[in-house]
């Protein structure tokens, strides 16, 4: 620039003409020197591009880690109150380039020590072809990591990945299913959850209370054990949002090792399998009979007689022979009673009021196994009684659930799910019976536990209430009396709800105690009654004295057991 | 040269000469923000396998055999919940000077240790 300057000033200055040279030379210095302005111009407008401005292609070397960073791909799934139930684990996975490897049998020999799951001939094969690529073992852990690279064999190497390890084992193997060696969700809430998972960041939380959970497993399992059924399932819901807190199907699996497993054990038979439940349907018969105005609480119907329908008789297990009310024929589950209630209810009331409770369509809840429930395809007169007493259609547990938690929540259906529900954003739930038929049919059902079939569940300070289920199930094309699918829906505590507990036996068998009975209320009332006493206090249900004057007013029922005028 | 030339000359050695350093500050910064993440990550995947640790050992069914083995624990009964205000106030704090109300209290609630506990059911129900 200062160059430029003095030259400018001179040529000003210079009047006369000089020489053709001087000219000449002049010019040169004239574009060099523009030149050399052009070039200084460009490197001073890059520098200050490059100091003062930041653009995005610009190679930046170093970042801090994002506040959410996640030292694994796939996200953490929780219980309700944080308990880690599902998260990945980095680890190695051996493989081999064949072709680099100099001795395949002794280096097979070798693998073989130190890895004795594998045997050395298998290892030779794999070793010995003339190949680029082999797994040997996914997921090793980082004690056989060390020990095969102390073996020093050539073309052994090893990949980092990432194994999804569930602290709780089968414990929730049902409930949150299992993933591949690839960490792709294969079943449960694994495979619901599957996109979302891998691109979350933060852990999934569930409504399942882990400890709840074990309670149910662990009294499911024995009650399977004295009573050699080949399976069972267990619910706990919250009635006020449709959460479930709880959910058990036996038998169950360690979902880390999944090789050689059985379909039994794989089958979640709380929310795929579809059973006919009998007895307890009569919550729902009961309920919109009453709704429905059809009958009240004094009302009752003639059971002395048992109905013949085609082929099929409806009788009674404990039959009284006589005139029974409403909550006779709830209390001693009578299926003459029910039956003629549900005749009187009709159809099409029948059937809107089961689709509006959620058990003619499959539930919406949050994993890959929902079984759909078998419905009847003609839904005519006959299809009503038994429908009434539970026949003739499958359902879930949860299903069964879920609609039995409206019918004591004071008349709100929600449907289940298997996600914690903010605070502030509860799912609204849809009415289905009014509050005071709600509130008859808790009395029912606590009657029922009190003086019925279900004393067996009973839990002294809870208020427990429930019914008894009992179904023969269908093996081939005929009911099998020796096989029973024996459940027990009970809720509690019964004068404001808060959870349902259901528990079943698949084919259970009556054992000395029992008196050689396998019926609901003999193997799953007692299954509940214990479960029911030891998460109340988990779950922040303070025990009451059930003899209070406050209770009994709330609870006591009258029970006309003559037909009036 | 002219004094503006050299004030020139000297603020650009200066600016350059800072320029340099400052590089080499960030440079060495960087690579202690690269070590800081790495063993950040280190860190957090140690303590991502002790969480998984913590859960397992945290299992239901392992604490459930534990505390039976171990220290006895059984299954709360409903009979043996009680309300902080059903518990009686320590006899000394009521031989104490220590106002009517407590004394209203002592009287009321005679010390635990004289009699047999009260049905804590019964109780319950008369303070709902």
């Amino acid at each position: 620039m200062i160059g430029r300057q003095t030259f400018l000033t001179r040529r000003r200055r210079r009047e006369s003409p000089v020489s053709p040279e001087v000219e000449t030379g002049r010019n040169r210095l004239l574009i060099t020197g523009i030149l050399f302005s052009v070039a200084f111009s460009i490197v001073a407008i890059r520098l200050v591009d490059v100091t003062l401005f930041v653009k995005q292609s610009e190679a930046q070397f170093s970042h801090s880690l994002p506040k959410d960073f996640l030292p694994a791909n796939r996200a953490n799934i929780i219980d309700r109150n944080g308990h880690l139930l599902a998260t990945n684990l980095k680890t190695r996975s051996l493989y081999a380039k064949q072709r680099l490897v100099s001795d395949s049998q002794k280096a097979a020999n070798q693998l073989a020590q130190v890895l004795p799951i594998l045997d050395p001939s298998g290892l030779f094969k794999l070793l010995n072809q003339d190949r680029d690529f082999v797994w040997i073992r996914r997921h090793l852990t980082p004690k056989l990591q060390n020990k095969v690279n102390r073996l020093g064999l050539p073309g052994l190497n090893f990949i980092h990945g990432e194994k999804r390890v569930y602290p709780a084992g089968a414990l929730t193997a049902h409930l949150l299913g299992y993933t591949d060696t690839d960490n792709r969700g294969l079943a449960g809430i694994e495979r619901h959850f599957d996109q979302d998972l891998r691109s979350r960041q933060n852990a999934l939380k569930l409504s399942v209370d882990i400890r709840v959970q074990q309670i149910v497993r662990s009294e499911l399992e024995s009650a399977k054990t004295k009573f050699r059924a080949i399976g069972a399932s267990g619910v706990v819901m919250d009635v006020q949002n449709g959460e479930i807190i709880a959910m058990v199907s036996l038998p169950d699996f360690d979902p880390h090792f999944l090789t050689g497993l059985n379909t039994n054990a794989h089958f979640n038979r709380a929310t795929l399998g579809v059973y006919e439940m009998g007895s307890t349907f009569k919550i729902f018969t009961t309920a919109m009979a009453l709704d429905s105005g059809k009958v009240t609480l004094k009302g009752g119907y003639d059971a002395k007689r048992p109905i013949r329908i085609g082929k099929h008789i409806i009788r009674d297990y404990h039959p009284k022979n006589r005139w029974l009310s409403i909550p006779e024929i709830f209390i001693h589950s009578s299926n003459i009673g029910a039956a003629k209630m549900a005749q009187d209810v009709g159809s099409r009331v029948q059937k809107d009021f089961l689709r509006r409770i959620g058990i003619l369509n499959s539930t919406s809840l949050e994993i890959s196994e929902v079984g759909s429930p078998i419905t009847p395809g003609r839904w005519g007169k006959t299809t009503t009684m038994t429908v009434g007493i539970g026949y003739g259609i499958a359902v879930s547990p949860i299903q069964l659930s879920a609609g039995v938690s409206a019918m004591v929540n004071g008349g709100i259906f929600f449907q289940p799910t298997l996600l914690k529900r903010s605070k502030f954003r509860t799912k609204k739930g849809m009415r289905v019976i009014s509050k005071k038929t709600s509130k008859q049919i808790r009395q029912m059902l606590r009657s029922v536990v009190v003086r019925g079939t279900g004393r067996k569940a009973a839990s002294p300070g809870y208020l427990v209430g429930g019914k008894t289920g009992t179904a023969e199930k269908v093996i081939g094309r005929k009911y099998k009396s020796k096989a029973l699918i024996s459940s027990f829906i009970g809720a509690f505590p019964m004068h404001t709800p808060r959870f349902v507990v259901f528990a079943m036996l698949d084919e259970p068998s009556g054992t000395k105690e029992t008196f050689g009975y396998a019926t609901g209320g003999w193997v799953a009332a007692p299954v509940v009654g214990k479960v029911i006493s030891r998460i109340g206090p988990l779950l922040g249900v303070r025990p009451l004295d059930e003899k209070s004057p406050e209770i009994r007013a709330k609870m006591d029922l009258k029970i006309p057991s003559r037909k009036k005028g | 040269m002219k004094r503006a030339t050299i004030l020139w000359m000297l603020l650009a050695i200066t600016a350059g000469f800072g320029l340099f350093l400052l590089k080499y500050e960030v440079k060495s910064m960087e690579k202690l923000l690269t070590e800081i993440n790495h063993s950040t990550i280190e860190n957090l995947q140690a303590l991502h396998v002790i969480k998984a640790e913590w859960g397992h050992l945290n299992r239901p069914s392992r604490l459930e055999t534990l505390g039976t083995r171990l220290l006895k624990f059984k299954p709360v009964k409903p009979t043996e919940y009680v309300q902080i205000r059903d518990i009686p106030f320590r006899p000394q704090f009521q031989q104490g000077n220590r106002g009517k109300t407590r004394l209203a209290v002592s009287k009321s609630n005679p010390p635990a240790v004289d009699q047999s506990p009260p049905p804590l059911l019964a109780k319950n129900r008369r303070k709902q």
